[in-house]
């Protein structure tokens, strides 16, 4: 089916460039401007054919992408099937009982899903990480809860935090032994909402 | 589960953060807007669509695993496209030392229902089905140079040929290409 085996052609010279370096030269996004490429009309169309391909190949993805959801529900399951069992649990967190010959705990990655919890269902935040600064294995001592989030536009970012620092200081009252030495929230995006 | 949908309007990097924090819900997010363009493009490279699901489920296992090596979390698309890549490559080489033959099951044909037929999807239509006519070496040079962004170099280690033997499948595939686009244009 291949004529590969025939003598190999040497790369299009396009008005003394190869196309290796015309390509090279698009993916730097025509910079530096190289004046002997951008002042030669054959180079400059043998860009933009290149350009389009790259383009049209991307786009007939895309399309091709969204024709098979079936096939892709199917994997996508097999793969998230294996990584619940992969979730790293951290650390364990006490949690009070009132029976005290009982010795509870929660997994780290169960409270830290607890706090984006908080936050996700609030409103006008998209929660991003959440670390447990301090000994949480050892009741008592003060942890410093430290959260990214995405804020929605045009909200005022002193009341959200204020908002989600009280959402997230009810949840870890209610649910863990945590004693919070402060919350510090950090909005790292904006998102439209 | 009205929190599912701010997740799927979410940018990458705060979606990457969370699944690195042991959100899988956050990382199904992330495979399902990215999972079906890089099996499109490992079925490309593989001409299987069976092989293909593999090598994308595992490579969103691997980056499942690795993703708190992902220095900037926006970056995860390209991120997987490599991790896709070289799992794709694996299978091309191991298919090659086991002497198989290069072709098992071909993709799927695309339907063509002519009233849906306008002047941009042909264009697609073609330069998709061009593809899939190229010699397998000339397809998946293109398919590295182009998708994945690989170097002349680069695409010479993976495919264990010469540089300059890449030189003429890219030169080949894309004087192929170019003229199946100009035909629809």
């Amino acid at each position: 089916m291949t004529n590969d085996d025939a003598a190999m052609p040497e790369d299009d010279l396009v008005d003394g460039h190869t196309m290796e370096e015309l390509g090279a030269y698009l993916d730097r996004d025509r910079t530096p401007r190289d004046p002997s490429i951008e002042g030669s009309p054959a180079c400059r169309l043998a860009l933009s054919g290149m350009q389009r391909l790259r383009e049209l190949s991307w786009d007939a993805m895309q399309h091709r992408a969204e024709d098979d959801p079936d096939r892709d529900s199917a994997w996508i399951s097999g793969l998230l099937d294996t990584i619940r069992n992969e979730v790293r649990s951290g650390r364990d967190v006490p949690v009070d009982h009132p029976d005290p010959r009982l010795r509870l705990t929660m997994t780290e990655a169960s409270v830290r899903g607890l706090v984006r919890r908080a936050g996700d269902t609030m409103g006008g935040v998209v929660m991003g990480r959440c670390t447990l600064h301090g000994d949480v294995t050892e009741p008592g001592t003060p942890i410093r809860v430290e959260v990214t989030a995405s804020i929605a536009y045009g909200l005022a970012a002193d009341v959200t935090a204020d908002r989600l620092r009280a959402r997230i200081a009810e949840v870890l009252g209610r649910h863990t032994e945590i004693v919070i030495d402060r919350i510090d929230v950090v909005f790292d995006d904006v998102h439209v909402p | 589960m009205n929190d599912d949908v701010s997740l799927v309007d979410a940018e990458d990097a705060t979606l990457v953060v969370r699944a690195a924090d042991g959100d899988v819900r956050a990382f199904e997010v992330l495979a399902r807007r990215h999972g079906p363009l890089l099996r499109v493009f490992a079925a490309k490279m593989l001409r299987s669509n069976d092989e293909s699901d593999d090598v994308v489920q595992e490579s969103f296992l691997i980056g499942w695993r690795q993703l708190s090596d992902l220095e900037t979390p926006a970056r995860f698309r390209p991120w997987m496209m490599q991790i896709v890549t070289r799992k794709a490559l694996d299978r091309i080489r191991s298919r090659r030392h086991h002497d198989d033959v290069d072709t098992v099951d071909p993709p799927a044909h695309a339907v063509h229902s002519p009233e849906r037929i306008v002047e941009a999807r042909l264009q697609l239509d073609a330069v998709w089905q061009a593809l899939d006519t190229l010699p397998d070496d000339q397809r998946r040079c293109w398919l590295l140079r182009e998708a994945s962004g690989y170097s002349y170099q680069e695409i010479a280690e993976a495919l264990e040929l010469p540089v300059s033997t890449v030189r003429g499948l890219l030169a080949r595939a894309r004087r192929f290409l170019l003229q199946e686009m100009e035909a629809w244009r």
